[in-house]
Formats: C-alpha cells, sequence, structure tokens
C-alpha cells in the first residue's frame, strides 16, 4: 500500500514536474524566436527585409564627382573610390546626402566628411 | 549735399538688396541703373552671409535647408492627410491635371524630385499601365482573326512583357521617403518604382538619363532654384521634358483676397488640429507668398536652358504647371 502511495506520489510529481516544465520551455522558446526576428531586422548581411535594387546602378553616381558607384554588400553601401567616400543604405533606399556619407581612410579610421 | 543724399540712398538700397529674394533683386537692380547709382551692385553681390527667405523670415542660406528639413520631417506622418483637408481634395485633380498633360507613353524614365510620399510616381506608374493595357486591346481588336503565326509570335513576344516604366523618387527628406514606401507596399505598387535620399540641387544621377523630369509642390522650398534647374537640365535626355507644379500667384484680385485669407486664417488652424504643427504650415503659405509669379519662373527655366516653356494655370493661378523642354 505504501508502495502504491509513494510511486502514486512520485507519479504525480512527475507528472506536475512535466506540466511545470513544459511553461518554462514555451517562454524560452518565444524568446529565442523574437531573438531570432531581432537579428534578421538588425542584419545588414544582405538578408534585410528590403534588399537595394541593383539596377539602380545604371544611372546612380556620385552627386560630387558623377562618377559610377560600387555596391559593396558586407557593409551595405554604395562606395566611390576615387573620393574615398561611402553612401550608406538605408532600409533599402540609398541616402546620397554627401554630408551624410561616411570617408573610406586607409588607415580605417571613420570620419564625417564636412560639406559645405 | 548731393553727395549725402547719394551715399544715404545707397545705403538705405544695400540694405533693402541684401535681404530680398533673386528676382526683387534685379528689378531693383534695373532701378538703380535707371537713377545711375552703380554702387549698390557690389552689395547683392557678396559671397558671405548671403541670406535667404524662410517664409517670411530672413535667414543665412545655410540655415534655409536644415528649417525645411525639419519641416518636412514633423509633417511626413500626416502629409497626406493635410494635404486632402488643405485643399479639400483638390490636390489629387492638380495631380492628375499634371500627368495628363505629361501624357507619358510606356517604357519611360521618370525622376520625381521632392517625389516624397511619391503620388505623382504612383500615377505616372498606373497611367503607363492602363495605357500598355489599352493598347493592347486596342491592337487585339485590330487583329480580329489572327493567323497561327500570328498568334504563336504574340505569346513569345508577350514573355518579354510591357517595355518597363521606370520611376524614382528623389527626397532630400528619409522622413517622407518612408511615408512614400510604405504607401507603396500597401497599394501594392513595387515594380519599377525606386526611392532614393538625394539634393535637388546635387543630383546623384548621371547625365542624359531621364525622359521627364517632375518636381511637384517642391521647388519653393529650394534654397537655390536656378541650381536645381540647371541639374534637372543635366539629367534629362535631349527630347526630355521637365515639369514643375507649383502654387503660384492667383490673377483674379477677388480669387485673391480669399485665398489669403483661407490661407492665413484657416491652414495654420488645420495644421495645428490635425498634425498638431502651426509653424510648419505656417512656413507653407509663407513660402507660396515668396515664390516668383507663373512669368518669372518661366523666364528663370528659360535661362536654365529649356526650351517652349508654357504654363497653364489651375484653379485661377493657385496652381500652376510649367513645362520646359530640352532640345
Amino acid at each position: 500500500m505504501s508502495h502504491a502511495l509513494r510511486t502514486l506520489a512520485t507519479g504525480i510529481f512527475s507528472v506536475q514536474r512535466s506540466v511545470t516544465v513544459l511553461p518554462l520551455l514555451r517562454p524560452v522558446s518565444a524568446v529565442k524566436i523574437r531573438g531570432q526576428h531581432r537579428s534578421r531586422s538588425d542584419g545588414v548581411k544582405g538578408s534585410e527585409s528590403q534588399p537595394f535594387d541593383e539596377s539602380l546602378l545604371e544611372f546612380l553616381v556620385c552627386p560630387l564627382s558623377k562618377k559610377p558607384l560600387r555596391y559593396d554588400e558586407k557593409s551595405n553601401e554604395l562606395i566611390n573610390e576615387e573620393l574615398g567616400i561611402a553612401y550608406p543604405i538605408v532600409d533599402g533606399i540609398p541616402n546620397m546626402i554627401p554630408q551624410d556619407a561616411r570617408m573610406i581612410h586607409k588607415s580605417s579610421s571613420t570620419e564625417k566628411p564636412t560639406e559645405s | 549735399m548731393a553727395a549725402s543724399i547719394r551715399t544715404l540712398a545707397l545705403k538705405v538700397l544695400s540694405d533693402s538688396t541684401r535681404n530680398i529674394h533673386h528676382v526683387s533683386r534685379c528689378r531693383i537692380r534695373h532701378l538703380c541703373c535707371r537713377a545711375r547709382i552703380a554702387g549698390c551692385r557690389g552689395y547683392s553681390d557678396s559671397t558671405e552671409g548671403r541670406s535667404t527667405h524662410f517664409g517670411f523670415q530672413t535667414v543665412p542660406e545655410e540655415e534655409k535647408a536644415e528649417k525645411v528639413y525639419k519641416v518636412f520631417e514633423s509633417v511626413a506622418k500626416k502629409y497626406d492627410v493635410m494635404n486632402d483637408a488643405m485643399s479639400l481634395g483638390i490636390h489629387r485633380l492638380w495631380k492628375d491635371t499634371l500627368l495628363h498633360i505629361m501624357n507619358p507613353q510606356p517604357g519611360l524614365r521618370l525622376l520625381d524630385t521632392a517625389g516624397g510620399t511619391g503620388d505623382i510616381s504612383f500615377r505616372f506608374l498606373e497611367y503607363t499601365r492602363s495605357m500598355y493595357d489599352r493598347q493592347q486591346r486596342l491592337k487585339a481588336k485590330s487583329h480580329q482573326t489572327p493567323s497561327w503565326q500570328d498568334i504563336a509570335n504574340h505569346y513569345v513576344s508577350d514573355e518579354a512583357g510591357c517595355p518597363q516604366s521606370r520611376a524614382v523618387v528623389c527626397d532630400i527628406n528619409k522622413e517622407m521617403l518612408k511615408v512614400g514606401k510604405q504607401r507603396a507596399e500597401k497599394a501594392g505598387i513595387t515594380t519599377g518604382l525606386s526611392w532614393v535620399v538625394g539634393d535637388a540641387e546635387e543630383l546623384p544621377f548621371d547625365d542624359d538619363q531621364f525622359d521627364i523630369y517632375t518636381i511637384a509642390f517642391g521647388i519653393r522650398n529650394v534654397t537655390h532654384i536656378e541650381q536645381a534647374l540647371q541639374e534637372a537640365f543635366r539629367v534629362l535626355k535631349p527630347g526630355g521634358r521637365f515639369m514643375c507644379l507649383e502654387f503660384s500667384k492667383v490673377t483674379n484680385p477677388l480669387l485673391a483676397r480669399l485665398y489669403d485669407a483661407y490661407s492665413f486664417q484657416m491652414i495654420p488652424v488645420l495644421g495645428e488640429v490635425i498634425a498638431g504643427d502651426w509653424k510648419s504650415y505656417q512656413y507653407l503659405v509663407e513660402s507660396i507668398r515668396k515664390f516668383p509669379d507663373q512669368e518669372t519662373f518661366k523666364e528663370m527655366i528659360e535661362d536654365a536652358g529649356f526650351f517652349c516653356v508654357q504654363y497653364f494655370n489651375l484653379t485661377g493661378g493657385i496652381v500652376a504647371i510649367h513645362s520646359g523642354f530640352k532640345l
């Protein structure tokens, strides 16, 4: 009888354990999914929700020198190598304002150029 | 005594020339020439401390662009709602008229400068699409009994689809473009539409690229209008069309008084009630008053090198469409 009671008790406890374990699992997985979404929206590497339309490069040029640009997928920027500046692409929209461009120094320091 | 009066007159004229818009400056220069006072030309040509108008205020040129940016950044979310409220929906008719005058054929490339929320570009793409459909239907009607060869060719050629019309929306303000992009996604218009952040005075496009250049309700916000016109000339293909839809001078005096009363009494109030922004809409109505009239603007467009420049007054002159060709 006591053995039966013990097994019953452990059974209940085990059921309870399994019951309590499940809710724990759910929030964890929810957090994981949220985390994945977050990384996807933050992701700069090619997996953006709005990819840059490369057909724009047919006629898009640097506003300062009017020379063609190179699309850099890794940093998601349009680079003018001659002047050493990079125009950022935000949400798939290239930002061609010279004041917002980043200078690319060979010494890999990033300063914003001051354009009048 | 004559000399002191002359210097006094010179000083008054120089003070007034410094703060007046370029166009009026030219007129005062003519006045000076007539009065044979030659000194004032030097004052208006000074390069440092050049100021321009921001509504009825006078601000240094460098500040104007920033102030305009802030205005549109704050109104971006409610821009379309406000347009409908202020113009009682008539702005849609104005934009439709612009498209009808433009009458674009399928397969053209449009640059919509200061395009903001993309009204003109959406209309352009829909217009060319429906025009293409109409052309196809007419073609089908005229080929009532095609041979098997014709049908086979038709299927093969249709693989290429319609010649793709392209619209590029360029605006200096990221917020306006963001709102526009959301609108495009909601309306399901994606193919052939591109968004670029760029300055109308320094367009990030190569020469001779676009068939049509439009700027709707944007050119009065540009600091150097002549520069924007020159850039427009540069990026247009030979034979390309420049079109500008902008508020202008009302010709009828009665309508002018009603319009002024409505502008200065109602519009900032609407701005405050709907968008919570009195100042931006005060700037809007003031900037309309500061913009040159139809003839002056036509001369500016001709100066930039466009030919066959003409304008169409809409709603009694409240709005004017200027059009010119690069030949």
